[in-house]
């Protein structure tokens, strides 16, 4: 077997394949070309298909954390209209105005409850990524929780905009039509964005890469969240983010109803669903693990 | 110098000898060599790892071109490739600066 052809077995064994294992190749001809008999030189086969897939697949996952907070960037922005554009018709119509419950409850789940989540995990996926851009190899850990992150977002976004698609159902009686192409058009385009970048994250997940070491903490994400009280325990870190969620959204509701007991009622209603995604999707996204001091051994593996 | 050591600065090193002039993989193995006095001990391998990595992050693009009959892979540096050279390079002036006043 030639040093060539062992290094595109290995380079498939990697989950390098298809385009990227011809071209690879390609250029490691041309290379061998250039220089007959310097295979030596070029290194150990086995090792440079490990290379390869260790840095495509960290190179990978950034990329897709980045394309997936895009795409979650013009869902909430599908959203953001959807709402200014319910303002301009003179305002939300009131659920009893709607075809269905069976069609309004999901909707309001995936836009006011999905939607949070696709915010926090696309954010987390992409301050990693930002935060380790110039890593030439993560570790196996790392890239897995960066992966997580973006498909939660993903998943997130997706039902945040089948939401919107719903609501429009909903409503399509007693709103108006450029209303209903307006919101629907954006929700539809948003979705295949989307979708789009879901099939590269599953392209970019076929990677095999087996890098040692640490998934990280959110603290190494959140620097300014570095608080003794929060990282004594990750149920600190969800009961912190809940409260502050709920008061947050009361504040806001009471504002903008000029009613306490409606701000109240909507920051309760809050405040339980962020605790609730933090109980549910804490530990995938990386958020529900407790640090590990250093000084008492390395950090647990993910 | 030690491939460990090489290799943690091999990013920079490459976005400077494609920053010059687009080239293809081989190109780039033998400007490293030529420009470094032949300094770096390097598995030349490693070099298109970090290509199809700077290519993916966006700091390098690249395209076929036929070359005296042959199809070539020709990297050039990218807007944000030519960005994060000098802020590498700026990082590696204040290192190297540090260095030299503690070594004395």
């Amino acid at each position: 077997m030639t040093w060539l052809q062992l290094l595109a077995d290995e380079l498939g064994a990697r989950g390098v394949t298809g385009r990227e294992r011809r071209r690879i190749v390609f250029e490691l001809q041309d290379h061998i070309a250039c220089e007959p008999g310097c295979e030596e030189r070029l290194g150990d086969p086995r090792e440079l298909a490990a290379s390869f897939a260790d840095e495509l697949a960290s190179a990978g996952a950034r990329r897709c954390a980045f394309e997936v907070f895009g795409a979650l960037a013009f869902a909430a922005l599908a959203l953001a209209v959807s709402q200014l554009a319910t303002g301009w018709t003179g305002g939300y119509p009131g659920f009893n105005h709607g075809h269905s419950l069976a069609l309004f409850v999901p909707a309001a789940l995936g836009m006011f409850v999905a939607s949070q989540a696709a915010l926090v995990a696309g954010a987390l996926a992409a301050l990693r990524a930002l935060r380790r851009r110039r890593a030439s190899t993560l570790p196996a850990a790392e890239i897995a929780l960066i992966r997580r992150r973006a498909w939660v977002g993903l998943l997130g976004g997706v039902a945040t905009m089948v939401g919107l698609e719903l609501y429009v159902v909903d409503f399509s009686s007693v709103m108006p039509a450029w209303w209903l192409a307006l919101v629907g058009g954006l929700a539809a385009a948003a979705g295949a964005t989307l979708l789009v970048a879901a099939s590269r994250l599953v392209r970019a997940g076929a990677i095999v890469t087996r890098t040692p070491g640490s998934a990280g903490h959110v603290f190494d994400d959140l620097p300014a969240m570095r608080w003794r009280w929060l990282r004594g325990g990750p149920w600190r870190l969800g009961a912190g983010a809940s409260l502050s969620v709920a008061l947050a959204m009361t504040l806001f509701e009471w504002h903008a109803e000029h009613s306490l007991s409606e701000g109240v009622q909507r920051g309760v209603f809050e405040g339980l669903a962020a605790a609730a995604g933090f109980a549910l999707l804490g530990r995938s996204i990386g958020v529900a693990r407790k640090p590990v001091d250093a000084r008492r051994g390395s950090p647990a593996e993910e | 110098m030690r491939a460990d050591t090489v290799n943690g600065q091999l990013d920079p090193l490459i976005l400077a000898t494609v920053a010059q002039e687009p080239a293809h993989g081989y190109a780039i193995v033998q400007r490293l060599k030529q420009r470094s006095g032949g300094a770096f001990e390097l598995a030349e391998g490693t070099v298109y790892p970090a290509l199809h990595r700077l290519e993916r992050d966006g700091l390098l693009a690249s395209s076929w071109s036929v070359e005296s009959g042959r199809r070539r892979r020709v990297y050039r540096l990218t807007r944000a490739g030519r960005s994060t050279l000098r802020e590498r390079r700026r990082d590696w002036t204040h290192f190297a600066k540090a260095v030299e006043a503690v070594l004395g």
